[in-house]
C-alpha cells in the first residue's frame, strides 16, 4: 500500500502552500499586504512634515524628527517580521520570538524616542509662503492625520478636489478639516492592530478555557459550558458598548475589551477537539508516562487541534475589525485618533450627505473584512482533508 | 419532551443570573462606576438640595451600599417573589406576590418596564419581519446554487454572497440614507423613524380620489405585474436577457433624469449601463421561482409608479403603505448579512446531502432528480439552518442597534446605546436581561424545531 514514502513536510508549509494556490486567498493576502504597507509607512506616505527640507541653507528631516514611539514600533515589527520569515525553525517558535522582540522594541522606543511635544503642522506651509525654503521634499499626501489646516481658516468638510486655494485632497476633508486620505492611511494601523491583538487575546482565553473543559470534562466542562453560554447569550455588541462606556476609550482598552468579549467561539472549538483527542492513544500514552499537564495540553494535544482554530481566527479578525468600526460609528470609539468607522459616521452626521466620507472609509472597511473572510474560506478548504480530496478528485 | 423542556427552562435561570452578573460586575468595577456623585454632578444645586437629592437616590437605588449588596437588592427587585421594599429603602417582609419590578431609569425618570414596553415591540417588529424574509430568500438562492453546482449562477452567487456578508451594516445604512433618502440625490424613501406624524391619523388603506382611479391603479399594476411575470416565466433566455437589459437601461436613464434632467450626460450613460447590466444578469438567473418573485416585485413597483405618473389621484397614502414604506430600508439593511450567510449554509448543506448514500440509492431506484431534491434531501438539509436560527436572533438584535441608530428608530437597540452612554444602571441591566432572555428563548425554540424536523433526535 505504501509504495512511496513521502518526505515529511511541516504541516504549516503544506497549509501555506495549499492556501497560496487559491486565487481568492491571494487577493485577500494582497489587500492585507497593502494595508500593512500603509500602516508601517504611514508617516512617509501622509505627513504634514516634509521628508527633506532645506531652509536658509540648513538641511533638516522634519518627518524623521517627528516620528513617535508607535511609528518606530511598527517599523521594527515590519523589519523583524521579514527576519522571522527568513529564519528556519518551527513556525510557532518564530512567531513567539517575533512577538517578544516586537514587545521589547516597543518598550525601547517608548523609553528612548522623544518627538517634540508641540506639533505645529502649519509652520512649513508658512515658511513656504514666506519664500525662505530653498528645497523641500514632501510626502505624497502632504497632510498629517491630525492636521486640521488651521492656517486656511475654518475649512470643515470639503468634497474631493474641491478646494480652490491650491490644496489637493484626493478623498476630500472631514468635519474638522483634516485630509480623509491621510486619516484613512493612519487608521489602517488601528484596524490591523485591533484585529490582530484582540483576536490573539480571544484565542488565548478561548484555548485555555476550552482546553481545560475538553481535557477534564465532567464538572469543569459543565461549569465552563455555562460560562460559554452566558457569553454567547449576551449580544456581543451590548457587552462591548457597556464595557466601552464604563471603561475608558484608549486603543489598548478596546483591544482587550474586544478580546474578552469574543472568546466563547474558540473555547467551543478547542473543547470539541480536545474531547475527541482525549481518548486517543498518543494522549493516553503521554498521561501514562507522567508528563506534566501543561505539556500534555499544549505540546501534545493543541498542535493536533489547531486547524479549526486557525480558520475561526481569520474570521475572528474580520469581526474584531467590524466591532471596532461599529463602536467608532456609534460614537464610542477613539476620540481624536483616526478610525474608519468614525469617518463613516461623519458621512450623515451633518445635515448633508457627504458621499466621500461614506464611500472611501466604508470601502476600506469592506475590503478588509472581505479579505479576511476570503482568507478564512480558503484556509478552511486548505486544512479540511475532506474538501481537499474532493478538489483533487474533481477534474479541473 | 415536556420534562426536557422543563429542565431546559430551569437551566436558563442560572445563565440569566450569569448574564446580569457579568454586566453588573463590568459596571461596578469601572473607575467612577455608578455613584450618587455621578448622578448628581452637573446639576446646579445648592448644598442642601444636593444632599436631599443624594439621599433620595441612595434610598431609591441603594447606591451607598457595597456592590454585592446592590446586586442582591436588584435581584430581589426583579424576582417575582421576594422581600417587599419599603418606602425608606429598607427591606420588608417576605412576600410571594410582590411581582417583578425593573426599577426606575436614572435618565428618563420613568419606570424601566414602561420604557421597554414602548421600545421592545418596535425592535421585535423589525426582527420578526426580517427572519421570514431571510429564510425565504436564502433558501431559494441556496437551492438554486446547489442545483447548478459549478455553474455560472453558483460561482457568481458565491462571490456576491461572500461580498454581501462582508459589507458592514453601517456602510449600507449610510449609503441607503445618503442616496435614496436625502434631498441631494433620490428622495424615494423617508430618512428615518417608523411613521410620519400626519400618517398616524390617515386611513388604514390608501385612499384614492375616485372609483375610476382605483380601477385604473389596479389595472395598471396588474398589467405590469402579469407582463413581467409572464416574461420571466415563459420567455427564452435570450429574450429575457434582452428584455431585462432594455428595461434596466430605461430605468437607469430615468434615475439619472430625475437628478439632472433629460439631457444625456455622463451620469445617464453610467446609470443606463449599470441598470442594463444588473437587470440583464438577474433576468438570466436559472431558477424560475426566483425570477418570478423578482419580476413580480419589480412589476408591482413599476405599476404604482406608472399609474401615479399617468395621473391617478392619491388623496392619502394611508397608514399601511406609510408604515411599509418606512420599513423597507431598515429591514433590507438588517437582513442582507444574515441572508448571505444562510444562503451559503443552505448550499453547503444541500450539496453534502445530495452526495449522501441515501440520495444515491434514491437515484438508483429511478427517482427523478427533482423528487430526490425536494422529497429526500431538502428536509435533511434544513437541520443546520435550524441550528443556526438560534444564533440568528442575537445577531439581529446586535444589528438592530446599528440600524436603529442610523434610521433614528426609537427601538430597544437605540435605547441600549443611550443607556450605556448615560450610565443608566437600571436600564442597562434590564436591556441586557431582556435581550438575554430573548436569546435563550431563541435557543429553546431552535431545539424544539430541531426535534420536530428530525425524528431521530430524542430528548430524555
Amino acid at each position: 500500500m505504501t509504495e512511496q514514502v513521502q518526505r515529511a513536510r511541516p504541516w504549516s508549509a503544506e497549509v501555506i502552500g495549499a492556501l497560496l494556490v487559491r486565487t481568492s486567498a491571494r487577493i485577500g493576502l494582497a489587500w492585507i499586504a497593502v494595508l500593512v504597507a500603509a500602516a508601517v509607512f504611514a508617516p512617509w506616505i501622509a505627513n504634514s512634515h516634509p521628508l527633506y527640507l532645506v531652509v536658509d541653507e540648513k538641511v533638516s528631516f522634519p518627518a524623521m524628527r517627528h516620528l513617535t514611539a508607535a511609528d518606530y514600533t511598527w517599523f521594527a515589527a515590519f523589519i523583524l517580521a521579514i527576519f522571522a520569515w527568513r529564519l528556519r525553525g518551527p513556525v510557532f517558535l518564530r512567531f513567539v520570538g517575533w512577538f517578544l522582540s516586537v514587545a521589547i522594541a516597543g518598550l525601547i522606543a517608548w523609553v528612548c524616542v522623544a518627538p517634540p511635544t508641540l506639533v505645529i503642522h502649519e509652520q512649513y506651509r508658512e515658511l513656504e509662503a514666506s519664500g525662505r525654503i530653498d528645497f523641500v521634499l514632501r510626502a505624497p499626501i502632504p497632510y498629517s492625520a491630525k492636521d486640521y489646516l488651521r492656517d486656511y481658516g475654518d475649512t470643515g468638510i470639503e468634497a474631493p478636489l474641491a478646494a480652490s486655494d491650491g490644496r489637493v485632497h484626493w478623498f476630500g476633508t472631514e468635519d474638522n478639516g483634516a485630509d480623509v486620505a491621510s486619516r484613512m492611511i493612519h487608521a489602517a494601523r488601528i484596524a490591523l492592530g485591533i484585529g490582530f491583538i484582540a483576536t490573539g487575546i480571544a484565542l488565548i482565553i478561548g484555548t485555555l478555557i476550552g482546553g481545560l473543559m475538553g481535557y477534564f470534562s465532567g464538572v469543569v466542562d459543565m461549569i465552563g459550558m455555562r460560562l460559554v453560554e452566558i457569553f454567547e447569550a449576551i449580544p456581543t455588541l451590548f457587552l462591548l458598548l457597556t464595557f466601552v462606556a464604563f471603561f475608558g476609550r484608549s486603543i489598548y482598552m478596546m483591544m482587550i475589551i474586544i478580546g474578552i468579549t469574543s472568546w466563547s467561539g474558540y473555547a467551543r472549538y478547542v473543547r470539541a477537539e480536545f474531547l475527541r483527542l482525549r481518548d486517543q492513544d498518543f494522549v493516553q500514552g503521554a498521561i501514562a508516562s507522567g508528563l506534566p499537564l501543561s505539556s500534555i495540553l499544549f505540546r501534545h494535544m493543541l498542535p493536533n487541534g489547531v486547524a479549526p482554530l486557525l480558520v475561526a481566527a481569520s474570521f475572528g479578525v474580520a469581526s474584531a475589525i467590524l466591532a471596532e468600526t461599529t463602536l467608532s460609528f456609534l460614537g464610542l470609539g477613539l476620540v481624536d485618533d483616526p478610525s474608519w468607522g468614525q469617518l463613516l459616521n461623519q458621512a450623515v452626521q451633518s445635515s448633508t450627505f457627504n458621499w466621500w466620507l461614506a464611500v472611501f472609509p466604508g470601502g476600506a472597511i469592506f475590503l478588509t473584512v472581505f479579505a479576511y473572510n476570503l482568507i478564512g474560506e480558503a484556509l478552511r478548504d486548505a486544512v479540511d482533508p475532506h474538501t481537499q480530496r474532493a478538489a483533487g478528485g474533481a477534474a479541473r | 419532551m415536556l420534562t426536557y423542556l422543563f429542565r431546559r427552562m430551569l437551566l436558563m435561570v442560572p445563565t440569566l443570573f450569569g448574564i446580569t452578573l457579568v454586566v453588573f460586575v463590568v459596571m461596578a468595577a469601572a473607575p467612577g462606576g455608578i455613584s450618587v456623585q455621578s448622578l448628581v454632578d452637573g446639576s446646579n444645586l445648592d448644598a442642601e438640595a444636593r444632599q436631599a437629592l443624594e439621599d433620595y437616590y441612595n434610598r431609591l437605588y441603594g447606591l451607598d451600599q457595597p456592590a454585592p449588596v446592590q446586586y442582591l437588592r436588584w435581584l430581589n427587585n426583579i424576582s417575582p417573589i421576594g422581600f417587599e421594599r419599603e418606602a425608606d429603602g429598607t427591606l420588608g417582609a417576605f412576600s410571594l406576590s410582590k411581582g417583578p419590578d425593573l426599577g426606575v431609569s436614572f435618565r428618563y425618570g420613568r419606570s424601566v418596564s414602561d420604557l421597554l414596553a414602548e421600545r421592545l415591540p418596535i425592535t421585535l417588529l423589525l426582527n420578526l419581519l426580517s427572519i421570514p424574509l431571510i429564510y425565504a430568500i436564502s433558501i431559494a438562492i441556496g437551492v438554486q446554487a446547489a442545483r447548478s453546482r459549478g455553474g455560472r449562477f453558483d460561482l457568481a452567487s458565491n462571490v456576491v454572497l461572500l461580498g454581501l456578508w462582508s459589507v458592514p451594516t453601517m456602510l449600507v445604512g449610510v449609503l441607503f440614507i445618503g442616496f435614496f433618502a436625502s434631498e441631494q440625490y433620490w428622495r424615494w424613501f423617508p430618512t428615518g423613524g417608523l411613521i410620519r406624524r400626519e400618517a398616524v391619523d390617515q386611513t388604514f388603506l390608501p385612499w384614492l380620489a375616485s372609483g375610476m382611479d382605483v380601477l385604473w391603479m389596479l389595472a395598471i399594476v396588474a398589467l405590469a405585474t402579469t407582463l413581467l411575470v409572464w416574461a420571466a416565466a415563459a420567455a427564452s433566455l435570450r429574450m429575457r436577457r434582452l428584455g431585462g437589459a432594455v428595461l434596466g437601461g430605461v430605468l437607469g436613464y430615468a434615475m439619472a433624469a430625475q437628478l439632472t434632467g433629460f439631457a444625456p450626460g455622463a451620469l445617464h450613460v453610467v446609470l443606463t449601463l449599470t441598470g442594463a447590466a444588473v437587470l440583464g444578469a438577474l433576468a438570466g438567473i436559472p431558477g424560475t421561482g426566483l425570477r418570478i418573485a423578482l419580476a413580480g416585485g419589480l412589476g408591482l413597483m413599476l405599476g404604482i409608479v406608472v399609474a401615479r405618473a399617468a395621473g391617478v389621484q392619491v388623496v392619502q397614502t394611508g397608514y399601511l403603505f406609510e408604515r411599509a414604506w418606512h420599513l423597507v430600508l431598515p429591514v433590507v439593511v438588517l437582513s442582507y448579512g444574515s441572508l448571505a450567510f444562510l444562503a451559503k449554509l443552505t448550499r453547503a448543506s444541500l450539496l453534502e446531502n445530495l452526495a449522501a448514500d441515501y440520495a444515491r440509492t434514491a437515484r438508483a431506484k429511478g427517482v427523478t432528480e427533482e423528487t430526490v431534491l425536494w422529497r429526500h434531501v431538502f428536509r435533511n438539509s434544513l437541520l443546520p439552518l435550524i441550528t443556526v436560527s438560534a444564533t440568528l436572533l442575537p445577531s439581529l438584535l446586535a444589528g438592530s442597534v446599528i440600524v436603529e441608530s442610523i434610521f433614528s428608530i426609537d427601538g430597544m437597540g437605540k435605547l441600549a446605546v443611550e443607556a450605556v452612554q448615560t450610565r443608566d444602571r437600571e436600564l442597562v441591566l434590564s436591556v441586557t436581561l431582556i435581550s438575554g432572555l430573548l436569546t435563550l428563548a431563541g435557543y429553546l425554540l431552535a431545539d424544539i424545531a430541531y426535534a420536530i424536523a428530525d425524528p431521530r433526535v430524542s430528548y430524555d
